[in-house]
């Protein structure tokens, strides 16, 4: 073993070789993706538990069941098909590995039986740059998952989150968050982490899913008013929201490229120059401002301060690469406070249930996120042809995809409606999904007996057996 | 003893390096020499060479990704289908009052 030692004390000689940079930069991009990857795990734990805490006690393991399975379902659909999509789809149409199109030799690595998704000692990126898209895809999904809660089926979310997960959240990605999509080629088109490509996507998807879904039994009462179901476990909420923040960082440092032997080392997905510390200050910035605006908007909710937070952070991802901080700490607290509004407005005024606030926090805020590079940032060069940011690029990326994802979710969701597939039966949701689907009560019994409490448009409380079974023999009748 | 698959690409050798590897622990580390000739050496893959990355995958390889796809679709229909009889089920069960609860 000592032989070996010393061989590699002399290879140290050849370390400084233009060959060995390379080897290193590319080992060390390597480890940095793993580790951003470990860390976004975090984000599904948050995912989890803020979920299971706002469902209601008798939804608590089907809601956090929802949740591991999306990982289940996503990671083999977006291997299948997913990257085939992210890597042969940025001119905007398919392309074959072997095109003249520049974008081809990534092509040749996105489908499924290339033989980069084994070890290859040519490539040690492409595995690991694929788990890190794998990462946004299950996010992605995620962000559906909770605007559906305690009345779709299991099933019903699997499919939807296979069709957002692995097709059209990457298409969209294809066209306007890589270095050869036609939004970023010909627009300028600039949402540096993801602010529409992933939260506004999911948003307008979720919604879509909604309208066809419907509310849960006795969210509105007859006349049209919201009730409140309380969370029955906002610890936990609060908890998830608290993980969930950790692993945005990893979420963060996955959207740069890693160049360690170029200066400055690192680019955004476009490939324009930034540096990690400058996109981890725009979110750190981004969570005080958020939690600054939704306290103020919400007049000190807990739920909706801490959901501030999480819409600062998303309405400054578009243009964190270049963001001073201020600017960052500014806008992310007006993107709180508009969130806020705009989840009132959804809940109270379009009727809209949406359990978790998804839509206004992913959706609401995601497009206001790309908003604002085009009113606040444009004139940065993006993408290989290095087009200018600008309001129009922004508007056009916005413009494209509103409707790819509020029709594809709308669609979707209407197909599996008119199966009789989409909702449980009503006897199912009243007694609640786990119940149904896995064990009597996740809670002990002097707990689980315990009514659950709702309050009316009034702000009495009352049991929730006193009022739900009529509102469900209103909507049998 | 013989491998009951042998799955690794033709462009993986067998032995080469072990010898020197006995002799002077150092030679051979991770014994590449098996793999020189081989760029990607997945169970199945084809086998790619240096510098031609990409390369057409073998009729295993395909085989092996279309089961995989027919596993993941077989998965979810299986997932509605199953799902779709229990809830029929408890909400019949529901309706002839033989189980289930009313706590909303």
């Amino acid at each position: 073993m000592i032989n070996f030692v010393i061989a590699q004390v002399e290879s140290l000689e050849d370390a400084a070789s233009a060959e060995s940079q390379v080897l290193d930069s590319v080992i060390l991009g390597e480890q940095f993706y793993f580790f951003t990857v470990a860390l976004m795990w975090l984000i599904h734990v948050g995912f989890m538990s803020y979920e299971t805490g706002v469902a209601r006690r008798k939804n608590a393991l089907a809601t956090a069941m929802k949740n591991i399975l999306t990982i289940a379902v996503v990671t083999p659909s977006f291997y299948y098909f997913g990257w085939w999509i992210y890597n042969c789809n940025q001119p905007g149409l398919p392309i074959g590995p072997n095109s003249t199109d520049f974008t081809s030799a990534a092509c040749q690595g996105g489908i499924p039986w290339s033989d980069l998704f084994g070890p290859n000692l040519t490539n040690n990126i492409n595995l690991i740059f694929f788990l890190a898209f794998l990462l946004f895809s299950w996010t992605t999904a995620s962000i559906m998952s909770g605007a559906v809660i305690e009345r779709i089926r299991l099933s019903a979310y699997l499919l939807l989150a296979v069709m957002l997960g692995s097709a059209v959240w990457i298409l969209d990605a294809a066209w306007g968050w890589s270095a050869g999509g036609w939004l970023t080629l010909r627009f300028g088109f600039h949402d540096a982490i993801a602010s529409l490509v992933v939260h506004g996507i999911a948003g307008a998807f979720a919604l879509g899913v909604v309208f066809n879904l419907g509310p849960r039994i006795g969210k509105y009462t007859r006349e049209g008013l919201t009730r409140v179901f309380k969370p029955h476990n906002l610890h936990m909420t609060l908890m998830g929201l608290m993980l969930l923040f950790t692993g945005f960082y990893g979420f963060y440092a996955a959207c740069l490229v890693i160049a360690s032997t170029t200066f400055p080392g690192w680019a955004n997905i476009y490939l324009s120059p930034t540096t990690l510390g400058s996109i981890a200050m725009i979110i750190t910035f981004g969570f005080a401002g958020g939690f600054t605006g939704g306290y103020f908007a919400s007049r000190g909710d807990p739920f909706w301060t801490i959901s501030g937070g999480l819409a600062g952070v998303i309405g400054v991802s578009a243009g964190a690469d270049v963001y001073a901080p201020t600017l960052g700490y500014l806008l992310a607290a007006a993107t709180a406070a508009l969130t806020v509004w705009a989840g009132q407005w959804i809940e109270v005024r379009m009727r809209v249930d949406d359990a978790v606030g998804a839509i206004a926090v992913h959706g609401v805020a995601g497009f206001l996120g790309v908003l604002w590079v085009g009113v606040f940032a444009a004139g940065y060069p993006t993408g290989l042809n290095n087009v200018d940011s600008s309001i129009g690029g922004q508007l056009m990326g916005m413009a494209t995809f509103l409707p790819l994802g509020f029709l594809s979710g709308w669609g979707a969701s209407l197909v599996l409606k008119k199966l009789g597939l989409l909702r449980v039966p009503l006897e199912v949701e009243l007694d609640g999904l786990d119940v149904a689907e896995y064990v009597p009560d996740l809670y002990l019994p002097e707990i689980a007996k315990a009514d659950e409490i709702l309050v009316e448009p009034d702000g009495t409380e009352v049991g929730a057996s006193q009022v739900l079974p009529g509102e469900a023999r209103e909507l049998v009748r | 003893m013989p491998a009951v698959i042998d799955s690794s690409p033709e462009c993986v050798t067998n032995e080469v390096g072990t010898e020197d590897a006995r002799v002077e622990d150092s030679a051979d580390f991770v014994l590449q020499a098996n793999y020189e000739d081989c760029a990607g050496f997945m169970t199945f893959g084809p086998g790619s060479v240096y510098g031609d990355e990409g390369t057409a995958a073998e009729t295993a390889y395909y085989i092996l990704t279309w089961l995989g796809i027919a596993f993941m679709v077989a998965a979810l229909i299986a997932w509605v289908v199953f799902e779709h009889r229990h809830l029929i089920a408890y909400a019949a069960g529901h309706i002839r009052g033989g189980r289930g609860g009313t706590s909303a």
